[in-house]
């Protein structure tokens, strides 16, 4: 009883819910294409009037209310108000728009091909679908995509300006789920790829070592951007750094990066800034010292301060023959000559 | 001062140059200026003028650049500063200025340099760069220069590898030197994987490899993914750091988008990770409902859990993007972070932000937004911001 209970609120909630979950479309009922051409025997033309010879420089040719009410057809509109103000969708004209805008295309040639035949690419129309503008897929069945874009990665013969059209792809490399983790691992093999909308400057807008203010402060007010650096990141910094060794050395260099922002905001210990380390970081034999293991899980981290001048910090303790003893994890090899080679010689210099 | 300013001009030239519109050609070009200020308390206010640009001169030519200026002195740089030219089918093609080279499995690398790649009708490609680093404003050099190049094959419409080398060289020594390998597919019409590694050369040994099957089942998009890298293996060679011993670390994660609704989107995540024989569970949960079709206004919350390393904690994030009226977006923004560990940095550290945006002419945008925190280094921080755009084309 009470399960039922649950379930039939439950049930309640989501038909109250259906239009915010956009399972009720708040939007008019697409065009009834349908009804109009296989019912009703009206040919495309009738209303889309001149789309036979359009070319790349024409308007649209979508219907108006004059067209619906010439020829007979609606001649006693039962609404004073324009046809298309309850009839079609706005998204579709948008898109259709859209198309027009961005893509290199013409129906004129398309109409030599298909000899008028609309539905080839408009498949949407049999369906009464909201999207009555063809796929990319629907393109891809006539035209070889192969030489253009698989081998030469240019978009440039359908397309006018990819990068300026602003869309995401779909169908393939689609920036779902966790993008921004995964975005990385793809781009390794298909940097072209990528460049084909994106321009090196958003690359290196995250990348790049001379980013003036990265891309969450300057589009601060859009709040719902993916960003590793994105709301309180200031403050989480470091909790983030210690959960994946490593990760931001594959970005920033270790060294200056680090000691120059927590120089230029004051937490630093050369500006009297506290330490970061907690109590036992460092003792001596018999005592904690926390900061052997936690310099093995990653080193990056003391590099990030420590690298440079402050590597003498170290070798202070952990020279050949020092109070601090061999700094390597049991089993380290190297290829490199120990009193030849940096950053060796540092500690083995004079060593026998 | 003589210096900066005739920096400062090199830079608004170039930036001029590559900006100014070819006025008989039909090829698109973008231009943008963003001025930003924001008070940084407690520190001085900050302002920032960024201009950018990109244009195809003509079929052989195209280039790029972004510049900017700070309201400190001598404060300027240069982010890209790009020429590409090619053959008008792609098929060579050669990169020279300040850019983000990414090639194959090596990591992305900033530098003044060139880039040439040829490819063959066969789906071969040749791929060659060398150039010295980028160093923010008059900083220091941080290596001396670096070269390398990646070998590539298209296989087929949808599968791709290649094999990458890169050498760094820091005063006369070899700093890093890798080796990578690099492969993605699309065997299939609803499969996607992909997978990178890169190999040390100096000492040995895998420094970072990931693996990613992520596959398109309706409106499910499951992924899953497992990564190893090696922290002292990324560092440079000839830092002291990089010889303390291997010690790497393994993740092993998934991720599921569901589109649940037509405008709900539910996103959980999970990953174990073992760090030196530490194991621990990261968990991220988030959901976002598009407030129209389009999703000009959408509310997202999200639950996180870094369960993994030796600094835990939980938070919650929660965002908004809203169309008041025309023309005027309104956005806000919370954050909440919990640490398992507070060290007397305080228990709880939330973040806030409340912005508005305006478009009043094309063209024009202006946003304003306060931000206040909580943080470790401040009991408690007001800043305000501030920006006004101008941008021609796309974004």
């Amino acid at each position: 009883m009470k399960r039922a209970v649950v379930l039939l609120l439950l049930a309640l909630l989501l038909v109250a819910c259906a239009r915010v979950l956009g399972i009720r479309p708040a939007e008019r009922k697409p065009f009834p294409h349908h009804e109009h051409v296989t019912k009703g025997g009206v040919t495309c033309v009738q209303c889309h009037k001149g789309i036979m010879t359009a070319t790349e420089n024409d308007p649209l040719h979508l219907p108006d209310t004059a067209t619906c009410t010439s020829a007979g057809c609606h001649a006693q509109p039962h609404d004073p108000h324009p046809c298309k103000d309850c009839h079609g969708l706005q998204s579709t004209r948008e898109e259709a728009q859209m198309d027009l805008d961005n893509l290199k295309f013409q129906h004129l040639t398309h109409n030599r091909s298909l000899k008028g035949n609309c539905a080839y690419c408009h498949q949407g129309v049999q369906t009464n679908s909201d999207h009555v503008r063809p796929p990319m897929a629907v393109c891809l069945t006539c035209h070889e995509h192969q030489d253009d874009f698989a081998q030469a990665r240019t978009c440039d013969r359908c397309h006018r300006d990819i990068r300026g059209e602003g869309v995401r792809p779909t169908s393939h490399v689609a920036h779902d789920g966790d993008w921004l983790r995964e975005h990385g691992n793809r781009a390794y093999s298909a940097r072209d790829l990528c460049a084909t909308c994106h321009a090196d400057k958003f690359c290196a807008g995250c990348h790049g070592l001379t980013v003036p203010a990265l891309p969450e402060k300057m589009a601060f007010d859009d709040t719902l951007r993916a960003g590793v650096h994105r709301a309180g990141f200031d403050s989480r910094h470091s909790l983030e750094a210690r959960t994946q060794p490593g990760l931001c050395t594959t970005c920033h260099a270790t060294g200056e990066f680090c000691e120059s922002c927590h120089a230029r905001n004051g937490v630093d210990v050369g500006s009297g800034g506290a330490s970061p380390h907690p109590p036992g970081w460092v003792g001596t034999r018999g005592e904690r010292n926390d900061h052997g293991p936690a310099a093995w899980r990653d080193p990056s981290i003391c590099a990030a301060c420590h690298t440079g001048a402050g590597e003498q910090l170290c070798i202070g303790c952990h020279r050949v023959g020092g109070v601090g003893g061999n700094p390597h994890r049991a089993g380290w090899t190297s290829n490199k000559r120990p009193t030849i080679d940096q950053p060796c010689r540092s500690c083995h210099e004079g060593a026998p | 001062m003589r210096r900066a300013l005739l920096r400062r001009a090199s830079l608004l030239t170039g930036a001029l140059a590559f900006g100014t519109p070819a006025s008989a050609s039909a090829d698109p070009y973008r231009l943008r200026v963003d001025s930003v200020g924001y008070t940084q308390s407690p520190q001085s206010p900050v302002g920032l003028i960024v201009l950018q640009g990109d244009d195809k001169a003509n079929q052989y030519v195209d280039g790029e650049a972004l510049v900017w200026a700070g309201s400190q002195s001598g404060n300027a740089d240069v982010l890209t500063a790009l020429v590409r030219l090619h053959d008008p089918h792609n098929y060579g093609e050669l990169r020279l200025g300040r850019q983000l080279l990414t090639v194959g499995a090596l990591r992305p690398i900033h530098v003044d340099g060139a880039d040439a790649r040829l490819r063959a009708p066969t789906g071969t490609s040749v791929e060659v760069f060398s150039g010295v680093p980028v160093q923010p404003q008059f900083a220091y050099r941080a290596w001396d220069w670096v070269t390398g190049g990646r070998v590539g094959q298209i296989v087929g419409q949808n599968t791709t590898f290649g094999m990458s080398y890169l050498q760094q060289r820091d005063d006369g020594r070899v700093s890093i030197e890798e080796a990578g390998l690099d492969f993605a597919s699309a065997p299939a019409s609803w499969l996607d994987v992909a997978a990178h590694g890169a190999y040390d050369l100096v000492d040995p040994g895998l420094a970072e490899a990931t693996v990613s099957l992520a596959s398109r089942l309706g409106d499910l998009r499951p992924e899953v993914y497992a990564t190893q890298r090696s922290p002292s293996r990324l560092i440079p060679a000839t830092s002291l750091f990089s010889a303390l011993g291997d010690t790497p670390s393994q993740t092993v994660g998934t991720a599921v988008m569901w589109r649940m609704f037509p405008r709900l989107d539910v996103l959980p995540m999970v990953a174990a990770r073992s760090t030196d024989g530490d194991l621990g569970l990261d968990g991220t949960f988030r959901v976002t409902l598009r407030l129209d079709d389009r999703g000009d206004g959408a509310i997202t919350g999200e639950l996180r859990r870094q369960g993994s390393g030796p600094d835990r904690w939980s938070g919650f994030r929660g965002a908004l993007r809203v169309p008041v009226v025309a023309r005027v977006h309104a956005s806000t923004e919370l954050e909440l972070v919990a640490p398992d560990d507070p060290r007397g940095r305080g228990s709880l550290w939330p973040w806030g932000l409340v912005a508005l945006r305006w478009a009043p002419i094309e063209h024009w945008e202006v946003a304003a937004a306060v931000e206040a925190a909580s943080t470790p280094t401040a009991t408690r921080e007001v800043n305000a911001l501030g920006r006004l755009s101008w941008a021609w084309g796309a974004r």
